[in-house]
C-alpha cells in the first residue's frame, strides 16, 4: 500500500514536472521554448508587477489623459482592440496600424508590427511619445507620476525608493506585460494530455502542420519572424513594413507573423485590420495571394483546401482560443 | 573609543587620498574659440545663426601610459548637457597610482547596452536620448537655427545615432593627454557647423550614411585644449 502511495506521488511530481516550467516566478508550460526576455536584468516580483499593470489601465500615460495602453489592448480581446481596424488615439485619431495582441511576449524578439523595437522595456516608449496615440512624452509622463501620491507607494512598494523615473516605469510595465501568459487553450489541454481533440479538430491540425505550421510554429503559433504574405498594398496607408525600419527593399511589405492563439477574440486581422472574420483570412491564403518579387518563399507554392478543409482548419484554430487567459482577473483592471 | 578613533583616520585618510586620486575630464565647447553659449546669435558676412541644443553621449573611458590600459572611469556612460553645466566635467577616482597620458573613449553607446532593454541615470529615456519610434540611443543631438538652411524657421536638427551595420555610428576617440589631473576637451562648435554643410544638410534623425558622417566629423572635432 505504501509503496502504491509513494509510487503515485512520484507520478504525479513527475506530470507536474513536464508541464510547468518556472523563470523567476512566471509559470509556463514546458513544451514552450526558452524565453526570449532576460530575466537577470528585470527580477519578477509582485509590487512590480502590481505597479505594472496600474501603468498598464492608467490613461495619466497620455497627454490629455484619456488613452491608457488598455484603451487599445483590452484584456477581453486577449490585449487587442476589435472596435477598430487601427489603432484609437488621443483627441480621436486614427493610428497607422491595427493594435496587435499581448500574451507570451517574454518569447519574442522584436516587438511592433514592423519589429522597430527591439526589447519588451523599450516598446511603451512608442504609442507614449506618438502623437497620434498617447501623444505625451517620457519625460512628462514620469513627472505626472512623480506628482501622484497614489503612484509613490508604489514606486517604493517596488522599488524601495518612491521616485518615478522611465527606468522604473518601463521596467514595471514590461513585468505586468509578461505575466500575460496564454497557455490554457483546449490545444494546451490536449498537449498536456487532459482533453482530446474532435475528428474534425484532428483533421484540421493536420491541415495546419502542412499548411501553416512553418511561420505560425506551434506551441507559440509563431516564429516570430518577418514575411510578406502577399497583401496588396493599401495605398491611402503606403505601409511598407519593415523596408522602414531596415532600410532594405527586399523587406517590402514584410510584417512580424502574429500568433494565432485567442484568434476569436482578436479581430479584426492583419497589420491594417483589413480582415474581419477568420473566413476572409483562409480565403486569402488560398485564394487572395498578390504575386510580388518579395513575397515570402513558404507562400509561392499555392495552398489549396477545399471548402470542408477551410472548416477543419478553423475547428482546430479555434482550440488556440485561451478562455482563461482572457477573463483571468489577476489581468483586469486593478481594484486597489 | 578606539574603534571611534580608527573610523576617524579611516575618514581622513580616505577624504585625502580621495583628493588625490580625482581626476577631471572636461569639455569645453567653443565657438569662433570664445566659450559656447546656447541660444545667442552668432552672426557673420553671410550667416546668422543660433544653437538651441548640444547634448552628447561619452562612453567606456579608458585610460592608458603610452600604449598600456591602466586604469577606467567607472562611470560608464556620461550625457554631456551644455544646457546644464555641471554635466561638462566627469570627475573620477584613479584605482592605481600611474600616470596615463593617453585617453579613449566612445562618442554614443555601444551596441549590447541598445538592445538590453531599460536603464537609469544617464542612460534613462525620460533625458530625451533614445527614439521611441524605434529602438536605439541617440548618441549626439545638436539643435539650432541658420540662414543657410531652407527648412522651416532655418531650423537644423541632427539626431545622430545607429548602432548596427552599415550605419553603426559609434565612434572611438583616441587623444594623448598632458598631464593627468584636468584634461579640458574643446569642441571647436563654428568649425564642425562649416564642416556640416548646413545649405545641404540639415534635418538628419535616423540612422544612415548622412548620420555616420556626422557622427564622424563631430568625433574629429574633438580635441585635447592646448
Amino acid at each position: 500500500m505504501k509503496i502504491k502511495v509513494t509510487f503515485f506521488i512520484i507520478l504525479i511530481f513527475v506530470t507536474f514536472v513536464s508541464f510547468v516550467m518556472q523563470e523567476f516566478g512566471l509559470i509556463y508550460p514546458s513544451y514552450f521554448p526558452k524565453p526570449q526576455y532576460d530575466f537577470s536584468k528585470n527580477p519578477v516580483d509582485s509590487f512590480k508587477i502590481t505597479l505594472g499593470r496600474n501603468l498598464f489601465y492608467d490613461p495619466i500615460l497620455s497627454a490629455d489623459n484619456t488613452i491608457s495602453c488598455a484603451s487599445c489592448h483590452s484584456p477581453y480581446n486577449a490585449f487587442s482592440h476589435t472596435d477598430h481596424t487601427l489603432s484609437h488615439g488621443i483627441n480621436d485619431q486614427i493610428g497607422n496600424r491595427n493594435a496587435p495582441a499581448l500574451f507570451n511576449l517574454a518569447w519574442q524578439k522584436s516587438f511592433m508590427w514592423d519589429g522597430a523595437i527591439n526589447h519588451l522595456d523599450m516598446q511603451p516608449l512608442a504609442p507614449i511619445n506618438h502623437h497620434k496615440e498617447m501623444g505625451e512624452t517620457t519625460k512628462d509622463v514620469v513627472r505626472k507620476i512623480n506628482a501622484s501620491n497614489f503612484y509613490r507607494s508604489l514606486f517604493y512598494q517596488a522599488f524601495k525608493d518612491s521616485i518615478a523615473t522611465g527606468e522604473r516605469m518601463l521596467k514595471a510595465l514590461a513585468q505586468f506585460q509578461l505575466t500575460l501568459i496564454s497557455a490554457n487553450s483546449k490545444y494546451d489541454m490536449v498537449k498536456q494530455g487532459q482533453d482530446s481533440f474532435s475528428t474534425q479538430e484532428q483533421n484540421g491540425y493536420a491541415l495546419f502542420l502542412k499548411n501553416c505550421n512553418s511561420c505560425h510554429t506551434e506551441p507559440l503559433f509563431s516564429n516570430f519572424n518577418f514575411a510578406n504574405n502577399g497583401l496588396g498594398l493599401d495605398t491611402t496607408l503606403k505601409d511598407f513594413g519593415r523596408w522602414m525600419v531596415t532600410k532594405n527593399s527586399t523587406d517590402s511589405l514584410y510584417f512580424k507573423t502574429p500568433s494565432l492563439r485567442n484568434l476569436s477574440f482578436t479581430y479584426p486581422y492583419m497589420h491594417d485590420g483589413r480582415f474581419k472574420k477568420l473566413s476572409d483570412v483562409m480565403n486569402h491564403y488560398t485564394n487572395g495571394i498578390s504575386q510580388n518579387k518579395y513575397l515570402s518563399k513558404e507562400l509561392t507554392k499555392p495552398i489549396i483546401l477545399s471548402s470542408k478543409e477551410k472548416i477543419d482548419l478553423i475547428a482546430f484554430l479555434i482550440t488556440l482560443n485561451d478562455k482563461h487567459f482572457v477573463f483571468e482577473s489577476k489581468y483586469q483592471y486593478p481594484k486597489n | 573609543m578606539r574603534l571611534i578613533f580608527t573610523l576617524f583616520l579611516l575618514t581622513i585618510y580616505s577624504s585625502i587620498s580621495a583628493q588625490i586620486n580625482e581626476s577631471i575630464i572636461e569639455f569645453a565647447p567653443t565657438f569662433n574659440d570664445l566659450p559656447l553659449e546656447l541660444n545667442k546669435n552668432y552672426c557673420f558676412k553671410n550667416d546668422s545663426l543660433k544653437i538651441s541644443t548640444l547634448k552628447f553621449y561619452i562612453s567606456n573611458i579608458n585610460l592608458y601610459q603610452n600604449n598600456q590600459l591602466i586604469d577606467s572611469v567607472s562611470k560608464k556612460y556620461n550625457l554631456i548637457d551644455v544646457e546644464n553645466p555641471e554635466t561638462s566635467s566627469i570627475k573620477f577616482l584613479r584605482t592605481n597610482s600611474m600616470a596615463f597620458n593617453r585617453i579613449s573613449f566612445s562618442n554614443g553607446i555601444d551596441s549590447l547596452t541598445n538592445v538590453s532593454g531599460a536603464f537609469g541615470g544617464d542612460l534613462d529615456p525620460t533625458n530625451g536620448m533614445y527614439w521611441t519610434w524605434q529602438s536605439g540611443y541617440i548618441g549626439l543631438k545638436l539643435e539650432g537655427q541658420s540662414k543657410l538652411c531652407p527648412s522651416r524657421n532655418n531650423a537644423f536638427i541632427f539626431h545622430i545615432g545607429g548602432f548596427k551595420n552599415p550605419y553603426n555610428s559609434i565612434q572611438n576617440v583616441n587623444l594623448s593627454t598632458k598631464g593627468d589631473r584636468k584634461i579640458i576637451l574643446n569642441l571647436d562648435i563654428s568649425k564642425l557647423l562649416k564642416e556640416l554643410n548646413l545649405t545641404e544638410i540639415y534635418e538628419v534623425m535616423s540612422p544612415s550614411k548622412k548620420a555616420l558622417t556626422i557622427a564622424q566629423q563631430f568625433s574629429n572635432a574633438i580635441k585635447v585644449y592646448e
